[in-house]
Parts: C-alpha cells; sequence; structure tokens
C-alpha cells in the first residue's frame, strides 16, 4: 500500500499540478481568454451558462467538504495527505467555477441567491446522501461516495463539457481541462485505496452499495431535470462539430445527450465498483 | 501568476471585502507558496547536502520531528474540520489551503526522519510525543466537535500556529543546513495561518461583546499545554534551562494583540 500511496504525496502533487498544468493559468485558464461575445451577449445562452456553471459550483461545494471532512477519519498519513491535496483542488474548482460566474455578469453580492436559485434539488440530495457519511466518520463509505460516484460523475461530465466547448469557448474548456486532471488523480486514490479496506471491512458491503444506489438515483434525476424539462438551447447551425464517445454533441437532442451521459457515467461505476470489489446497484429510474 | 495578485497590487489599498476575497484566496496562495516551494523537493534545495549528524544529535531531532509531526497531524485535522463550520467561502477556501499546508509539513518532517534512519515514523511518533501535545490535539477537536468556531479558530491558528511559528523560527536558527531550510518554508506558511486567526477573530472580538471573555477562558485552558509544550521544544531541542530563550514572547504578543491579556 505504501508504494502506491507514495504516488499521492504532496512533493508529487506539486510537481502535477502547480509547478505542471496549473502553471501559467489564472483561475484555471490562459491569460487573455475570455468567455465568446455572442454567450455574453445572448441573454438566453448566458442564463444557461450560468445555470450550468451552479451545478458545478454545487459539486465541488460537496466535494470539498466531504473530502476535507475525510482527513480526519483517514486511518494513516498517506491518505490524510493525500486527502489534504484533494481538499484543495475541490477548493479550488469551487473558486474557478465561481470565478466563471463572475465572468458571466453575477455580482459578488449575488452568489449565494445565484447558486440557490439554479442549484439543481436533486444534484443537492445527491450531496447530502455523501456528506452524512463523512459527518458520521465512515472513510471507507465516504470515500466510494466522494471519489468513486461523485468523482467518478464529474469526471464524465467535465469531459463532455469539454468536448462541446473546445471550439465555441476555449476559456472555458482550459479550465475544464484541469479540473479533469484532477479529477482522474481522485479517482484513482479511491479505486486504489479503498480496494483493500473494502477486502478488510467486507461487512461494509451492503450499506455502502446502498448509499451508491441512493446517489445514482438522484444524479440520474438531476441529469434527467437539466436535459430534459430545461434542455438547453440548440447549437447554432454553424457550430462547429464536438465530438465525445462517438457522437456528435453538436447535432444530439437533449434527450440523446441525457442518455449519452448516463450511460457513460454508470459503465464508468461499473467498471470501477468492480476493481474495488463492489457491485454497481441500478437504482429505480426517476420519474 | 495572475494579474489581480500577490505581486502586482498593494493589498491593504483593496477595499475591506475586496482585501478578504484576494488574501484567502487559492491565488493567491498559489502566488504565495511560489517562491519557497517551487523546484524544493521536501522542502529544501535540490542540492544541497545531507549532514551526517553526530548520533546524542540525530537523536534529539528524531524525537523533535515527531513533536512536529504530531503538532502538525493535530492542525491539520483541526483545519480540515474547520472547512466544514467556516463561516463564509472565502474562509472555507483559505482553510483548504491551510489543510494543504499542514500536509506538506508533515510530510517534510516524515521525509527528514527518513534521511534520520527512522522506518517506523507513526510508531516513533507514538512513542516519542509529547504528552501536552496529544492533550492540545484533544482540546482542539473537542471545540471543533462543540461547534466553536471562534475558541478553535483562536486555539488553532492564533495558539498552535503561534507556537509552532515561535519554536521552528528558533530552531531553524539553531539547525543543521537541510532542517534549517525545510523549517523556513514551513514558518512562511504558519505566518499566514496565524495572520488569517488574528484577523477573523479581531474582526469577530469587534462585533461580540462577551467573546473577548469566551477567549479568556480558553486560553486559560490552553496555557499550561502551551508552557509544557514549549519547555518539551527546549529539552527536544537540547536547551539547558539557563539558556532558554524567552519562545513564549511571541505567544503573548498574539493574545496581547487580540486583547486577551487576563
Amino acid at each position: 500500500m505504501s508504494d502506491f500511496l507514495s504516488q499521492y504525496s504532496i512533493q508529487r502533487w506539486l510537481e502535477a499540478c502547480p509547478q505542471g498544468y496549473l502553471d501559467g493559468t489564472v483561475y484555471g485558464y490562459l491569460p487573455g481568454q475570455s468567455e465568446p461575445e455572442e454567450l455574453l451577449a445572448d441573454e438566453g445562452m448566458r442564463e444557461q451558462a450560468i445555470s450550468t456553471t451552479v451545478q458545478l459550483v454545487a459539486g465541488e461545494r460537496a466535494a470539498l467538504a466531504a473530502s476535507s471532512g475525510l482527513v480526519n477519519c483517514a486511518p494513516d498519513d498517506a491518505s490524510k495527505l493525500f486527502l489534504a491535496t484533494q481538499t484543495l483542488d475541490e477548493a479550488r474548482h469551487v473558486e474557478i467555477f465561481c470565478q466563471r460566474l463572475y465572468d458571466l455578469g453575477v455580482k459578488k453580492e449575488d452568489l449565494e441567491s445565484t447558486v440557490a436559485r439554479y442549484a439543481n434539488p436533486n444534484l443537492v440530495k445527491f450531496a447530502e446522501v455523501l456528506l452524512a457519511k463523512v459527518a458520521a466518520g465512515d472513510f471507507i463509505a465516504g470515500v466510494v461516495g466522494q471519489n468513486i460516484v461523485l468523482e467518478g460523475m464529474a469526471f464524465s461530465v467535465f469531459e463532455m463539457m469539454e468536448a462541446g466547448a473546445r471550439q465555441l469557448n476555449p476559456k472555458f474548456a482550459h479550465t475544464l481541462t484541469g479540473t479533469i486532471a484532477d479529477e482522474r488523480r481522485h479517482v484513482g486514490f479511491g479505486e486504489n485505496r479503498i480496494g483493500s479496506l473494502i477486502k478488510q471491512h467486507p461487512e461494509k458491503r451492503e450499506e455502502i452499495e446502498k448509499m451508491q444506489e441512493e446517489m445514482a438515483y438522484y444524479m440520474l434525476a438531476a441529469f434527467n431535470d437539466v436535459f430534459s424539462n430545461s434542455p438547453p438551447p440548440a447549437a447554432p447551425s454553424d457550430a462547429p462539430e464536438a465530438e465525445w464517445h462517438g457522437v456528435n454533441l453538436t447535432a444530439a437532442t437533449p434527450a440523446q445527450m441525457e442518455e449519452l451521459l448516463a450511460t457513460t457515467v454508470i459503465g464508468e461505476f461499473k467498471t470501477r465498483l468492480n476493481r474495488i470489489g463492489l457491485e454497481y446497484r441500478q437504482p429505480k429510474v426517476p420519474a | 501568476m495572475t494579474p489581480a495578485s500577490a505581486g502586482d497590487i498593494e493589498l491593504h489599498d483593496l477595499r475591506d471585502q475586496q482585501f478578504l476575497d484576494e488574501v484567502h484566496s487559492f491565488q493567491f496562495w498559489f502566488d504565495s507558496v511560489e517562491g519557497y516551494l517551487t523546484d524544493r523537493p521536501y522542502g529544501r534545495d535540490a542540492d544541497v547536502a545531507v549532514p551526517v549528524l553526530e548520533p546524542e544529535l540525530a537523536d534529539r531531532l528524531v524525537t523533535t520531528l515527531c513533536n512536529y509531526c504530531l503538532g502538525e497531524t493535530a492542525a491539520l485535522d483541526g483545519a480540515s474540520s474547520l472547512v466544514h463550520d467556516a463561516p463564509t467561502r472565502n474562509a472555507k477556501i483559505f482553510l483548504a489551503t491551510q489543510v494543504a499546508d499542514e500536509a506538506r509539513h508533515l510530510e517534510v518532517f516524515r521525509y527528514r526522519l527518513g534521511e534520520l534512519g527512522i522506518a517506523d515514523p507513526e510508531a516513533e511518533i507514538e512513542r516519542r510525543g509529547n504528552q501536552a501535545l496529544v492533550e492540545f490535539r484533544g482540546e482542539l477537536l473537542d471545540m471543533i466537535a462543540a461547534g466553536d468556531w471562534p475558541a478553535a479558530v483562536f486555539a488553532q491558528n492564533v495558539v498552535l500556529e503561534t507556537l509552532e511559528y515561535t519554536v521552528f523560527r528558533f530552531h531553524a536558527d539553531n539547525a543543521d543546513e537541510v532542517t534549517r531550510q525545510m523549517l523556513r518554508g514551513v514558518v512562511a506558511d504558519e505566518r499566514r495561518h496565524s495572520g488569517f486567526g488574528e484577523n477573523h477573530l479581531g474582526r469577530w472580538l469587534a462585533t461580540e461583546p462577551s467573546g473577548r471573555q469566551r477567549l479568556q477562558a480558553v486560553r486559560q485552558r490552553l496555557d499550561p499545554l502551551v508552557a509544557a509544550i514549549f519547555s518539551g521544544a527546549l529539552d527536544d531541542i537540547g536547551f539547558a534551562p539557563a539558556d532558554r530563550p524567552p519562545l513564549a514572547r511571541d505567544y503573548v504578543e498574539a493574545i496581547d494583540r487580540l486583547g486577551l491579556t487576563a
């Protein structure tokens, strides 16, 4: 265990992040990059971008609360050290996505009311399931919920958004690239550290799988809300093609995008949960 | 690194909220630590030679570092637990940077223990740990568990950080080159952390009439532990009672700045 954990040290983190892919960035993007003028000028598109960014802020706030809360119940120093880097990563994500809200025209004094107005209630419930485990000091369930379920979801959502933004909004795409690199590291820690703990505590399986089922339910309900109940505006007809997992995101309908995202995230969950010795539990389909 | 950050603006020209937005941000942390962390593996210059110490000196250093690890673990557990209760987003983000700082300190001290031949640092820390530090950690975590944010910030960011700042700074002046470089980097962080504590509590005390009395009571409870920690640290570093520097001065000054002198 100690060998793999040495890959998650602060020293590695310093070399990979501040001195690596974040070097030269300002709030996650390159100096001089800005939100596209067309987006800022179109009220519908701007509001959609604010709403989307609020979901990212809400998710990252939950991740910040969870990772900081897990430091104190980590069973060894190496896990504490990794979770400390993750705490800082998540705080950075909160900061850069809040900064995007400001860049989109949200006033600083309106930040909390904007988050409260647009945060998806199912995403909030998703976070509450996880934070209940963290508050109870349950390290194994907390890391599965945080580093496999929440981070696994964020990883795919960010990848899809990055693919969609690469041509249309390089500033936002660059911001997402840094967060994707972080999420990859967090998921890797979760898979590597928790497998051995699940083996030592097989009695925890039932409870953790139940938590995963509940979180997956709220995640799918949030996807359904975002894509089907308040679908994003169609891309302009001259928008460049953006492909993700073989699907042209520019031409896909909201329902197709929801299906693609849900299938991808669940596929990833199955693979990752399997690696740590857990079975994916399919939740009831949200109404 | 960012145009609106440490090097390019005069912080004290900023309005109150702007000042807090700036100094408690990840970006500000990023700029602050860049100078002394970049290309400094485990907190020292890459090319500095690791000195061979006399056995007695090495053994004293091991005990000292074990207690530093204990203090940094308390600070890591404390800062991470405080993120949840922080009353503002700025405070949450600042505390997240502090979590990473404390973890970094723990890592560099453990690395140095490894260089001194300690194969199982956790067992060694357990064996050589100063009981007053263990009790201090317990007091701090109890305050956090009770949701007493001002008391916990006082214990963590004023008392513990000032204590560490004072001991590390003094030790750095009397240490081998590797330990000295390592400690100087840590001291720069501790100064930022105690600055947050004093600034935050100063604002709170200005609006909370009973606050001073509450924190004085906390101070009185912690004072005997602080004295025992200072004394233990000087024993470990190897100072005879007659030659001891007045280490408590920084601590008393920090308490005075908050108006908490009994």
